[in-house]
């Protein structure tokens, strides 16, 4: 996880709590999975399982499925098209934690 | 046994949203489904929830839906968001159609489908396209529309109005755009010319255009003439290469968003069968639609994006001509309203896709673009590079189905959506064969995989 490359238009907007890779973060209340992802800093989101190379989401809107991570302990969803609840756990699909 | 809808609509966008008004108030039993968590489509996405802040940056022609879509939510018919249509298939009472919800598979019975499930971007096989810190344009606005988030620094690249829609969004909102590389060839402008004809006929659009490339050009670092773009980086995207008149410079950054234009959706249609033609003009593949939406396939209508890339309003006339045609042959309800309707309608989608030939043949994308090579990856799913798929295309493979066999391009998740367009360039290239003789990669079910737990608990059909 690094600086995160994104911000949000709205200024204290109000937050959510979600379980990232085990570790509880708050993030506003109106993110996508895939946004909440970008939001807290996760440049990539998943290893190439052929390459192992690190991918991210692209389209943000199902066609790619580049965003897969698992959530609630469902694998493989596209985080781009679910939005965040309170407590969801999200794993991302990185062998070392991202 | 399951309800049997009249009319099923997949999509809640202008088209899916205009069509389903029409057939429930003609009393038809409607359904419309989306995977969205709102209705609204692409243009209108969360326009229900969107705040002020995020109405005022994304600007007019946003806000501009508000009435369709609560016509729409007034609407007597079933509307499901946050469902994934997996499977559509033919039934002796005319279709079923699979969908996930939240994780459980569920099936419906129509005897009238509406497929409107709009548009994707057109796939850009770029050096270093599958780098983190790499997306489309419109994954930037689908994060600013829905999950109002914004970069904090980006270069744009590429060419067509919704990068600089999304550019004078990012600028409303104060983000800072370190370049806008635009790769809309010269030689485009000179042909577009005889096309100001046609796009004169919609002079509010046509200045609104220029206006918007005008006011790009003058307030933000915007490079014209760009080609060859290239994401460089190790792991993640740390700049961009492009060339400009020949020479070569490089940008640094972390986040490129790319956009070349929209491609209709045609999975859900080919499924079912329809035959697929290639568009030379709009460079895509499209399903053949009659003037009323009609298909080759009984029952089945295509409207709006999906179809044939037209924009919000023409897809919003495509989905009424669609819900209009399908309650006329419900009710043999030919009023002589209804035919001058019909008749108006009729018109004016003519006319907007003539208009529409302006954007089209002006931002018609550059030829390098179908021509990646060496180790660019061309199918991301099973990150086959472009130099493996030429390579199999000399030997004289007989097309895109038979290149995926022998590279396994095209068969991962995404089912060959973001790399089927580029597959069919290389075989064309190598073959030296008019794409229109190269055959679009065939669609198997599932349209989403889906995992066996799933397909377990399906219900009965
Ligand atoms: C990312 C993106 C952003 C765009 N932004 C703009 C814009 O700001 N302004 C503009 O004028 N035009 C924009 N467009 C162009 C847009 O295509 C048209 O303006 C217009 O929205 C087309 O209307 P439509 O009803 O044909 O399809 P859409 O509006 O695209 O609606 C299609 C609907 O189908 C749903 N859908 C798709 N696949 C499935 C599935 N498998 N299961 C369930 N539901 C599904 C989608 O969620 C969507 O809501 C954008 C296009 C894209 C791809
Ligand atoms: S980001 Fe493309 S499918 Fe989710």
């Amino acid at each position: 996880m690094t600086d995160s490359l994104f911000r949000s238009l709205i200024k204290d907007p109000p937050q959510c709590p979600i379980v990232v890779n085990g570790v509880e973060h708050q993030v506003p209340v109106q993110l996508s999975v895939a946004a909440a992802l970008l939001y807290l800093g996760h440049l990539a989101t998943r290893q190439h399982p052929v390459s192992g190379e690190p991918r991210a989401p692209f389209c943000h809107m199902g066609v790619c499925f580049e965003c897969l991570v698992s959530i609630d302990g469902q694998h493989k969803q596209r985080a781009c098209l679910r939005q965040i609840t309170p407590y969801m756990c999200i794993e991302t699909l990185m062998a070392g934690l991202n | 046994m399951n309800k049997i809808y009249d009319y099923l609509v997949i999509g809640a966008g202008p088209a899916g949203m205009s069509a389903a008004i029409e057939a429930s108030k003609a009393g038809l039993c409607v359904l419309v489904l989306d995977q969205a968590a709102s209705a609204g489509g692409q243009i209108y996405r969360n326009l229900g929830q969107a705040g002020s802040k995020q109405a005022k940056v994304l600007g007019p022609d946003y806000v501009s839906g508000k009435p369709l879509l609560a016509r729409f939510m007034a609407a007597k018919c079933d509307y499901q968001p946050l469902v994934q249509v997996w499977h559509i298939e033919a039934h002796e009472k005319g279709f079923v159609v699979a969908v996930l919800v939240s994780g459980e598979s569920i099936t419906y019975v129509t005897s009238h489908l509406l497929l409107a499930n709009g548009a994707m971007e057109r796939p850009i096989a770029i050096a270093g396209w599958d780098k983190p810190g790499v997306m489309t344009a419109g994954a930037g606005q689908i994060l600013l529309k829905s999950s109002a988030l914004l970069p904090k620094q980006v270069v744009l690249a590429g060419s067509g109005p919704l990068l600089l829609l999304l550019a004078q969004q990012y600028r409303a909102a104060g983000v800072t755009i370190t370049a806008l590389l635009d790769t809309t060839p010269k030689s485009n402008y000179w042909y577009a010319i005889p096309w100001l004809v046609a796009g004169l006929t919609t002079p509010t659009q046509l200045f609104k255009g220029l206006w918007l490339t005008l006011v790009q050009r003058i307030k933000i670092p915007y490079i014209s003439g760009v080609s060859h773009i290239e994401v460089i980086g190790k792991e993640h995207a740390s700049g961009v290469r492009y060339t400009v008149s020949g020479k070569v410079y490089d940008i640094a950054c972390n986040l490129i968003m790319l956009h070349q234009g929209l491609i209709p959706q045609t999975q859900m249609a080919q499924l079912l069968g329809c035959p697929q033609v290639w568009n030379d003009f709009k460079q895509c593949w499209q399903t053949q639609v009659g003037a009323a939406g009609q298909t080759p396939i009984d029952g089945l209508q295509v409207a709006g994006d999906a179809g044939a890339i037209g924009g919000a309003y023409l897809a919003q006339l495509e989905g009424r001509i669609a819900g209009l045609a399908r309650v006329n042959s419900a009710a043999e309800l030919r009023s002589r309203r209804n035919k001058l309707v019909n008749l108006w309608l009729r018109f004016r989608i003519k006319q907007l896709h003539w208009a529409r030939g302006l954007i089209d043949r002006l931002y018609q994308p550059a030829a390098w673009l179908s021509e990646p090579s060496g180790d660019t990856v061309v199918c991301r799913c099973e990150q086959v590079s472009a130099e493996a798929i030429t390579a199999i295309a000399n030997t004289g493979c007989a097309g895109v189905n038979q290149l995926k066999s022998f590279t396994r391009a095209g068969m991962g998740a995404c089912q060959g959506r973001q790399c089927g367009l580029n597959l069919g360039y290389l075989v064309a290239h190598a073959q030296q064969r008019p794409m229109s003789e190269v055959e679009p990669l065939t669609v198997r079910p599932p349209l989403s995989p889906i995992c066996l737990g799933q397909l377990a608990r399906r219900s009965e059909l």
